[in-house]
């Protein structure tokens, strides 16, 4: 729908595509660059392209004009009026955010009509507006507060103090996760813009005029989405707040630590809000290469869950097969002990929120023992390359170059909810750049129309050889995406798959330097940093070997049973939350979450990037890489760091890239990749599932979302929501 | 007396340089202009005339200072003594006084902190800790309102903070306590001295009410 | 009390005290309590309730039942006097539940 209307403006008026190209991606590719033209901004000359509005004018030369409803990345509206300015000769104020800017203009942004007229539009908005300053989420960190201070005017001339007229609008329940209290609402309609655009749910929209209008639903209705927490990051005011926030804490008693998400694949930055040593909540920090500064809900509102069902002392099973807290004395003398007695029979299992320095101590541990057997969780098909070509397990083209495809098969994969924000940059191409999407696999709803090309394998094929209407398509695109589920290769023919994939995405050929087509999309944090440091996927070869030791660390999918293993195996669990894993071991060694511990992680770009100790472990919880150290000295075989500088050169040793924090390590020979894999099996007709197809499913993956109760609220009301007629 | 006099004269006509001059101009006592025009302001050495050197000794010899003072001491005997007795009488207090906290409630007895945390912020000492969350009835309340009385310096920003009068510091200053873990106080000792002391707090704001 | 002092009696309190006053005394003795007879010698200041704490300390002429500024709700409390070094001395805790929820390991057969 959207995208209809957007491309009409787009035809229809000779203005409008600069406008609207400007506002959504700052690096359009307009067929011809027009010459700039040159304006004043408070007498200070400036050139700019023709389009670009008296707004981004002023953001150029460091003028920063008030605004409520105007947001970078999102279109614009113009409804607040707050960014008016005098512009000379203009009879009347202009708003500028609306306004491109005419050649010569002169722009007064500090003059006495400029100024009138916003303290008259802070007027009009703080006559409707209550003054519940001191129960209101938002104080400290409200733009209306900052800018009625900075730009309103000192006195009032509200003498209706009898209550007769203040206006009053019934809040909404839009779930969980979104508090609203509308008579705050300034209806700078952010939150109805941000749902159609970015999230791409209509839900949100306006009813009424003037002072009566009001944002809603229109019906009864949540607004879920895995993408809803945004809209309380863009409310300017304190109409839509955070659910599980509220109240507990001001902005100016927080301290913010800047760290990195882990449940997903993404990375998304973040900064963790700590008090008092508890994590209060998590915002996205803006990183144009990965989450631009969107975030998706289960990161952003899962924290709670690293409250609860936390690993808080060791433990033992004792002589009654019951685990009983011990003191980390004797946890580590049986473990060590256990560890001695079974010499080269030690394995491994990584689960997905294990950190690479985690990782590589645990593979140096076992490698001292004799072992070789350190496995993820999470499979990858063997044959060929395997995993030492780093281009078959990486989202290759990164996820800002999503963004430029215009072209793009998904296969086996949901991104809607295996990466939110990857899902999101591809809908923002989908809108913007008009790129035709294919998936194969079920059919799900990604938010955007994309042709579906069957659920069966065998679709990859036809696309291969040309007899699938989309496989012209992906041919003549300029910049095709293939991008595989991780998920989906963990089949009997995941490596057939992965062959098919790359010799489809050897077809295109017209690319241009440096476009990579293949991309595989993984769906936990730990994989990538698991596999550049040279862990096996998958545990079939445990399944094979029966080791007497098995050390798990995070390793809560349940990748492994009790059954599987020989009967005498002791099981060591390392890990922050109670969880799966813990309830089969025979021993606990408590570790910290990613809150915790400063800590590498490389997402599925293969970018390395590291989180910091927002808070302390919870008890006598220790960092996970120091707990492997501790082990090892107790058996005789002590790891050569001591510091986390001393693991990092470590990390250096293994792979330099881990500790190239922010950068990605591309990777390449898709050629040799694609040879070496030259697999004889062919694909099986077996239809393509994903785990996750919808959004009750989305929000309890793992061990701290699954521990978290306004997740477990979250599956509630989309269950219930379902059951509605809406 | 006459330089007195000259002085007062001089400086009601309020020019700073008349005042200047006059410092000059004016001998006040124990001090002596030298020539140079230096003041000498120490006390000046005394007189050495016979009769004055005498005058002192018969002082010393029959001890007269020691007399006067026995006698003001016996004077003070008759008076009426300016104590007060307490803890039967107790001095004179201001409304404004500012002793022990308390959290008041409203007239229906639901509290009125509404957990701002303005006082929080504004406390210089740092006194004050709260956590909040939403209430069952969706409110704004605190779980954790701690004031370490041992940390207060007693300055009143934070009842002068306070949007709904909720924490005040009342006329109370008779907690002096055994241990000082006994002046960490909480939200249930703050709530309950407000119980206790709303007859005398809401009095104090009614006195000044006119002058806020 | 521990003087003779004449005055007329202004008032008695739930507890007990007797409140006095004579002018003829100067600013500051002229009004004074009589502890109830129940506290003999363990008669402390903090036992004057908040009702005549005001008068007694010269902030208002007004003994509490002619004053109007005194509210009276129901949830006001009785008064206390200073019990630290007592057995119902205040002792502090926390209004907070826990922070960390421990898991608590399934009890296995």
């Amino acid at each position: 729908m959207l995208r209809s209307t957007l491309s009409k403006v787009l035809n229809g008026s000779k203005l409008s595509p600069n406008l609207v190209c400007v506002t959504f991606r700052a690096s359009s590719d307009v067929a011809k660059k027009p010459e700039k033209i040159e304006v004043f901004i408070d007498d200070q000359p400036v050139l700019v392209d023709p389009g670009t509005t008296v707004l981004q004018a002023a953001a150029q030369v460091g003028v920063e004009i008030p605004r409520f409803c105007y947001h970078e990345r999102l279109a614009v509206a113009g409804n607040c009026r707050m960014c008016l300015v005098e512009v000379e000769k203009s009879p009347k104020p202009v708003a500028a955010c609306a306004m491109p800017v005419m050649k010569g203009w002169r722009i007064k942004t500090n003059s006495d009509m400029t100024k009138k007229a916003r303290e008259g539009v802070m007027e009009f908005l703080l006559v409707n507006h209550p003054l519940d300053c001191p129960i209101c989420d938002q104080g400290g960190e409200c733009d209306l507060q900052d800018q009625s201070m900075a730009f309103g005017s000192d006195r009032s001339r509200f003498t209706d103090i009898q209550f007769s007229g203040k206006r009053a609008v019934e809040d909404k329940d839009l779930g969980p996760l979104i508090k609203t209290v509308m008579t705050r609402c300034i209806h700078c309609t952010r939150c109805i813009r941000f749902a159609s655009e970015v999230a791409g749910i209509d839900d949100l929209g306006t009813t009424g005029r003037g002072s009566d209008m009001q944002i809603g639903t229109y019906v009864e209705k949540f607004f879920m989405s895995e993408l809803s927490g945004n809209v309380i990051d863009l409310c300017p005011v304190g109409a839509l707040t955070s659910k599980p926030y509220s109240f507990t804490a001001r902005p100016w008693e927080i301290r913010k630590i800047d760290s990195i998400d882990v449940f997903d694949a993404v990375g998304s930055n973040i900064v963790v809000s700590t008090r008092t040593n508890e994590v209060l909540r998590i915002l996205p920090r803006t990183n144009e290469e990965i989450n631009e500064e969107w975030l998706a809900d289960k990161s952003r509102f899962a924290y709670d869950g690293l409250k609860r069902q936390r690993l808080i002392t060791p433990m033992l099973r004792d002589n009654k097969n019951q685990l009983t807290p011990v003191d980390w004395e004797a946890a580590l003398l049986t473990v060590g002990k256990v560890l001695q007695q079974a010499g080269p029979n030690v394995a491994a299992i990584a689960g997905g929120m294990a950190d690479a320095e985690t990782l590589v101590a645990v593979k140096d541990l076992l490698n001292r023992l004799g072992s070789e057997l350190t496995c993820t969780e999470h499979v990858f098909p063997m044959d060929g390359s395997g995993t030492d070509l780093r281009s078959s397990y990486l989202l290759n083209n990164k996820i800002s170059g999503v963004e430029e495809a215009d072209a793009v098969l998904l296969i086996g994969t949901n991104p809607r909810f295996e990466a939110p924000l990857l899902n999101s940059r591809l809908r923002k191409t989908y809108l913007h750049n008009e790129a035709e999407i294919a998936v194969i696999g079920p059919k799900v709803d990604l938010t955007y129309d994309y042709h579906h090309l069957g659920t069966s394998a065998k679709a990859i094929n036809d696309v291969a050889n040309g007899s699938s209407p989309f496989s012209k398509v992906l041919k003549n695109a300029k910049k095709p995406l293939v991008i595989i589920g991780a998920d989906l290769l963990k089949r009997s023919d995941g490596a057939a798959i992965l062959s098919a994939a790359q010799s489809l995405a050897a077809q295109a050929t017209n690319k241009p330097e440096g476009w990579k087509v293949l991309n595989v999309l993984h769906k936990v944090a730990s994989q990538v940093a698991a596999l550049d440091i040279g862990y096996t996927p998958g545990v079939d070869k445990i399944r094979e070997a029966k080791p007497k030791v098995l050390f798990l660390i995070g390793a809560d999918e349940g990748a492994i049973n009790k059954e599987d293993l020989p009967s005498d195996c002791f099981i060591i669990y390392q890990g922050h939350h109670g969880d799966q894993g813990a309830c089969i071991a025979d021993a606990i060694l408590p570790g910290a979450a990613y809150t915790e511990k400063q800590a590498t992680y490389v997402n599925t770009e293969g970018r390395a990037q590291q989180t910091l100790v927002a808070v302390s472990p919870p008890g006598q919880a220790k960092e996970d890489w120091k707990i492997v150290r501790a082990v090892s000295e107790i058996i005789g075989m002590k790891l050569p760091y001591d510091d986390i500088n001393e693991i990092r050169s470590r990390l250096n040793e293994v792979a330099p890239h881990l500790i190239r924090y922010g950068d990605v390590e591309g990777a390449n020979y898709f050629k040799q990749a694609s040879q070496l894999l030259q697999e004889k099996k062919s694909v099986d007709d077996s239809p393509i599932d994903v785990k996750i197809k919808d959004l009750q499913d989305y929000f309890m993956t793992d061990a701290i979302s699954r521990a978290s109760p306004t997740m477990a609220k979250c599956v509630q009301a989309v269950l219930k929501q379902k059951e509605s007629k809406y | 007396m006459s330089n007195c006099i000259k002085l007062y004269s001089l400086t009601n006509r309020g020019s700073l340089l008349a005042r200047l001059t006059s410092i000059q101009a004016v001998k006040p006592r124990y001090a002596s202009t030298t020539k140079d025009g230096y003041i000498y302001v120490n006390k000046e050495e005394p007189s050495m005339n016979l009769g004055d050197v005498t005058d002192r000794a018969a002082q010393t010899i029959f001890m007269t200072e020691m007399f006067r003072g026995f006698a003001v001491t016996l004077a003070h005997v008759f008076k009426e003594p300016a104590t007060i007795n307490y803890p039967f009488e107790k001095g004179p207090l201001s409304p404004r006084f500012r002793g022990e906290h308390a959290l008041r409630r409203y007239p229906s007895g639901e509290e009125r902190c509404i957990a701002c945390k303005l006082c929080e912020a504004i406390c210089p000492a740092q006194a004050i800790t709260i956590e909040a969350e939403e209430r069952a009835d969706g409110s704004r309340r605190t779980t954790r309102y701690d004031i370490d009385m041992t940390k207060c310096i007693y300055c009143g920003f934070c009842q002068e903070a306070c949007p709904v009068d909720a924490i005040v510091e009342g006329p109370n200053f008779e907690y002096s306590t055994e241990s000082h873990e006994e002046l960490l106080y909480n939200k249930e000792k703050l709530l309950d001295n407000g119980d206790k002391w709303e007859s005398e707090i809401a009095a104090n704001i009614y006195a000044d009410h006119l002058y806020r | 009390m521990d003087e003779l002092k004449i005055g007329t009696l202004k008032g008695i309190d739930k507890y007990g005290n007797k409140y006095y006053e004579n002018n003829r005394f100067f600013y500051g003795r002229n009004r004074w309590i009589e502890y109830a007879p129940k506290y003999g010698t363990d008669y402390d200041a903090s036992q004057v309730p908040a009702e005549w704490y005001g008068w007694l300390h010269y902030k208002t002429d007004l003994t509490p039942d002619k004053d109007p500024a005194r509210p009276k709700y129901k949830w006001m409390v009785d008064h206390t006097e200073n019990l630290s070094g007592f057995s119902g001395a205040y002792i502090p805790y926390s209004t907070t539940r826990p922070k960390i929820e421990a898991w608590v390991p399934p009890k296995s057969s």
